[in-house]
């Protein structure tokens, strides 16, 4: 009883305090307004978490740096922020964070239980991003695809999804990813589900479908997992990450080959945990990264797909063709449908581990 | 406590008994193999041998300071557990009720528990006490789950020692602290110092917390790896291991160099 | 030293000296040392509950608290497939690996203590650096061992014993390897510890007495090494019900323990309820085995009471 109580006393405080804030923004604001130099000394730090690794050098010199120059400043830390240590942060009423690295599973676990600000169009720009990736409760901030790769060494002629289900044409062993999201999806459209009539799918036939390969798949964890799966030749042909298949491209010399045909296009998407430290300065963030030429430098750097349509166009060509938001790319492939997830993906998560496990 | 000749045992078991050390060590050998490898990522060597991986870690600023990060963890949160764990053996040796025993039972809890459950439940304590990313939360939490090692271990050693001596020495007029320190401390080293590498390696190796509470300011030598593994399986976590071997290793021929030295 | 003070200690329990203490007005000075005691108990009591039994205990509540409060959690223990197809895999894997783990510890622990010096500190350090690897290097090494084109496998074809690959990696197998591995030295050293206090002169006097070598092991050296056998064991099967990242790695995803469970459930797809209920189902066990074990053997042994 006394937690309870002294949980709702701390949301008590909380919104208040945020409300004096908002207040004290309003009386301030002309006076931010002046000089910009006034503006730098009491705009507040924007903490954002990713999940740590090369993604801190890339994030500094992409998005950092840009803000800084504006006046703001991120910081960035490599945490992770797993839907779990979000959650336990907002009910606590100390959160700590302003802006995580999530996609759309944190959406679909998080919105329902109320941990996600919802975004302030008025300071981001939707009109900057595709409009089906930008969500109340989350915007997109780069773009990934789950697309098929294989070894050209044991797979010969270019091999369609269908295949991927083909043991006889192409034997050898498969993987994908150790996680419902986007796998679903690959199953359906190789058993022949239209690109666009995906949504709301038929996770039955998708099982289905995957127990026809089931004794010859393995399960990927972390992308360098499926990397290695590939490179090292333990897996002839893989479901997994274009950022990743991009590398082993290259890696490989071109033995591990990939294609973005029939591949799902998914968002990557920046949240806001309720109750952030920055308040409003987090949105404001948000829209600076939103600046196409940081987003073509993430490309660049990891190959994530830039989110601001207008990033398309500075994109150089020899990197066009790995950018999963390039417009010849996004027709050949389907699109996550969030709103499936929300309503589905604990339950279809669950499913997916227990199929595998068995 | 005189044992037989070395000679009486079957070959046949001497050499499973090897065999079986022969697996533990196996990894190792390959720990130090993919070190030295000419690749960009965890593997054997392809075309010839290469220090690269050790020049980078001497040099990389972010795992040289992650081993410093985990070096002080390690130490102080060693340092508690040890101090607290072997007071509390001792203790409960001596009341030996069942009230003592439950307290035993109860030490063996954070071995029990699954971490990650652990885990959650000391972010949740964190965040309320804002000790999220900082030096104090990981030390403490990975003291009180060091604690068990050295409860275990010191209580092994403590059934081996024999409590007339104890008796026998607060009998001479010793008080409880000079018995600790002249009598039973000294009995059960062992049993102390095997508890202490536990515990040291608990926390140096101890990554599913970290994650949990670790944050900015604190970054772990196990964070380091697993974000190398989880990025592009760099092989610099091999040179790690391997120096972290090599150290281990000179340390314990160090040691024993002194007592040879001591014993002549 | 040692030798003197239990020379000393026997004189003192004479019954002369019995006598004398009973003379002595016993309980305030008796109540006071037991408190004495009590205390160097505290640190360590006191770091337990404020920092571990507090913070677990809130996430236990949550068991019964989340979604809404009363048991259904832990109705799903009867009902959910698939929380018993993972509890029967967790129960599997987690004795094989104790089994397979004593029978190795116990091989080599007796030949430690069968050893001379120098091949005692040999195979000690063998014992002991492992220990030093993190288990996540650990297991990137199986990997480049045990993989399809692994070393073990090249070498076995190479030489003629196999055709084809085996699968070691990527399914039970390759769990238990990993698990195996991680858990020896655990298992090792408090057998040995053990073994190290057991007067060898009662297997020399079975010896001495016309036992064979094979029945003086089996009728007084086994027996007086069970304790340390199932303390091992005990440490062993906990670790193993509660291991994480070697089944996440070496499993190839197929195989789902209950700690990786409990990852999902309270990481990923958020359901603390049904996570933390399968923590404190899985403590329940643990307790119930220990207190099993206890009507067996006199478990304050293990823990160094007399």
């Amino acid at each position: 009883m006394t937690d309870r109580k002294t949980a709702l006393d701390k949301t008590a405080l909380v919104i208040s305090r945020r409300k004096l804030l908002a207040g004290a923004a309003l009386i301030a604001a002309p006076a931010l307004l002046r000089t910009d130099l006034a503006l730098a000394e009491t705009r507040k730090d924007v903490v954002l978490v990713n999940f740590g690794g090369a993604a801190m050098k890339a994030f500094d010199e992409a998005y950092v740096q840009p803000f800084a120059a504006q006046g703001g400043r991120i910081v960035l830390d490599g945490s992770g922020a797993l839907n779990g240590k979000i959650l336990t942060m907002v009910q606590s009423g100390n959160v700590t964070w302003d802006i995580c690295d999530g996609g759309i599973t944190t959406l679909a676990e998080l919105n329902p239980r109320n941990a996600l600000e919802k975004i302030d169009y008025g300071i981001v720009d939707k009109t900057k991003v595709p409009a089906e990736f930008a969500y109340e409760n989350g915007v997109v901030n780069y773009m990934f695809s789950s697309v098929m790769a294989w070894d050209t060494a044991k797979v010969k002629d270019t091999p369609t999804l269908a295949d991927f289900f083909d043991l006889k044409k192409y034997p050898g062993r498969r993987m994908m990813r150790k996680d419902s999201q986007a796998m679903m999806e690959l199953c359906l459209i190789a058993d022949g589900v239209p690109l666009d009539k995906l949504y709301p799918l038929d996770t039955k036939r998708a099982f289905e479908k995957m127990a026809t390969i089931k004794k010859e798949l393995l399960y990927w964890n972390s992308g360098a997992e499926s990397q290695s799966l590939m490179r090292d030749g333990e897996c002839v042909m893989g479901l997994l990450w274009h950022t990743r298949a991009n590398v082993l491209k290259a890696e490989t010399k071109g033995r591990i080959a990939y294609s973005f045909k029939d591949g799902l296009l998914q968002p990557g998407l920046w949240v806001v945990p309720k109750g952030n430290p920055a308040g409003a300065e987090a949105f404001r963030a948000i829209a600076s990264m939103q600046q196409p030429e940081g987003q073509v430098k993430l490309l660049a750097a990891m190959g994530n797909g830039p989110a601001n349509p207008a990033a398309q166009s500075l994109v150089p060509a020899d990197l066009r063709q790995t950018n999963p938001g390039d417009p010849a790319n996004v027709a050949v492939q389907a699109k996550i449908n969030a709103a499936w997830y929300i309503e589905n993906h604990s339950k279809t998560f669950q499913a997916y581990l227990d199929f595998i496990s068995s | 406590m005189a044992f037989p000749a070395p000679g009486n045992i079957s070959v046949m078991t001497r050499s499973m008994a090897w065999a079986v050390v022969c697996f533990l060590v196996l990894p190792i050998s390959i720990v130090f193999a993919v070190s030295l490898t000419d690749q960009p990522y965890l593997s054997l060597p392809h075309d010839g041998l290469s220090l690269q991986y050790y020049r980078g870690l001497l040099t990389s600023r972010a795992w040289l300071t992650s081993i410093w990060h985990s070096l002080v963890i390690a130490i102080a949160s060693t340092a508690i557990a040890v101090t607290a764990g072997t007071l509390c053996a001792i203790g409960c040796w001596r009341i030996n009720s069942r009230a003592s025993d439950a307290v035993r039972v109860l030490m063996l809890i954070p071995i029990i528990v699954p971490t990650i459950v652990y885990a959650l439940g000391i972010y949740q304590l964190w965040v309320d006490l804002k000790l999220i990313g900082s030096f104090a939360g990981v030390i403490i939490a990975h003291a009180v789950t060091g604690l068990p090692y050295v409860v275990i271990t010191v209580s092994t050693a403590l059934a081996g020692f024999d409590p007339k001596l104890e008796q026998a020495s607060q009998s001479l007029g010793a008080s409880m602290i000079q018995t600790l320190r002249l009598v039973i401390v000294p009995n059960i080293l062992p049993g102390i110092i095997s508890g202490a590498i536990f515990a040291f390696i608990h926390s140096w190796d101890e990554v599913v917390i970290v994650l949990f509470i670790a944050g900015r300011s604190v970054f772990t030598l196990p964070q380091r790896i697993w974000d190398g593994i989880n990025e592009s399986l760099d092989p610099t976590i091999a040179a790690v291991a391997a120096v972290l071997i090599l150290t281990t290793v000179s340390l314990l021929f160090i040691d024993i160099a002194i007592r040879q030295r001591r014993s002549q | 030293m040692r030798a003197l003070l239990s020379r000393i200690a026997s004189t003192e329990t004479s019954p002369a000296t019995d006598v004398a203490g009973a003379l002595r007005p016993p309980s305030p000075r008796r109540l006071h040392g037991a408190m004495r005691y009590w205390l160097l108990i505290m640190p360590a009591l006191l770091l337990m509950l404020a920092f571990y039994l507090y913070p677990i205990g809130r996430v236990l509540w949550i068991s019964v608290t989340e979604p809404k409060p009363g048991l259904d959690n832990f109705a799903l223990l009867a009902t959910s497939a698939s929380i018993h197809k993972m509890l029967v895999t967790t129960a599997r894997i987690s004795i094989l690996t104790t089994v397979i783990t004593l029978v190795l510890a116990y091989l080599v622990a007796y030949t430690l203590v069968h050893s001379g010096e120098r091949g005692k500190r040999w195979m000690l350090l063998g014992v002991i650096v492992p220990l030093w690897i993190s288990v996540l290097v650990r297991a990137f090494a199986w990997f480049i061992l045990l993989r399809r084109e692994g070393l073990i496998n090249n070498v076995l074809i190479a030489s003629g014993i196999i055709d084809s690959p085996l699968s070691l990696i990527w399914n039970e197998t390759g769990v238990v390897i990993g698990m195996v591995h991680y858990m020896l030295p655990f298992g090792i050293l408090p057998i040995y510890a053990n073994m190290n206090d057991i007067d060898q002169r009662c297997v020399a006097a079975a010896r001495g007495l016309g036992a064979t070598r094979g029945a003086a092991f089996r009728k007084v050296f086994l027996p007086l090494s069970m304790p340390g056998v199932i303390g091992a064991g005990i440490l062993v099967f906990v670790f193993s019900l509660g291991f994480f990242v070697t089944p996440a790695l070496l499993g190839g995803g197929k195989t789902l323990m209950i700690a990786e469970y409990i990852k999902v459930q309270i990481l990923e797809i958020v359901r603390w309820g049904v996570g933390t209920m399968l923590a404190a189902t899985l403590l329940v066990v643990i307790g119930l085995l220990l207190a099993i074990l206890g009507r067996i053997i006199d478990l304050r042994k293990l823990f160094g009471s007399v």
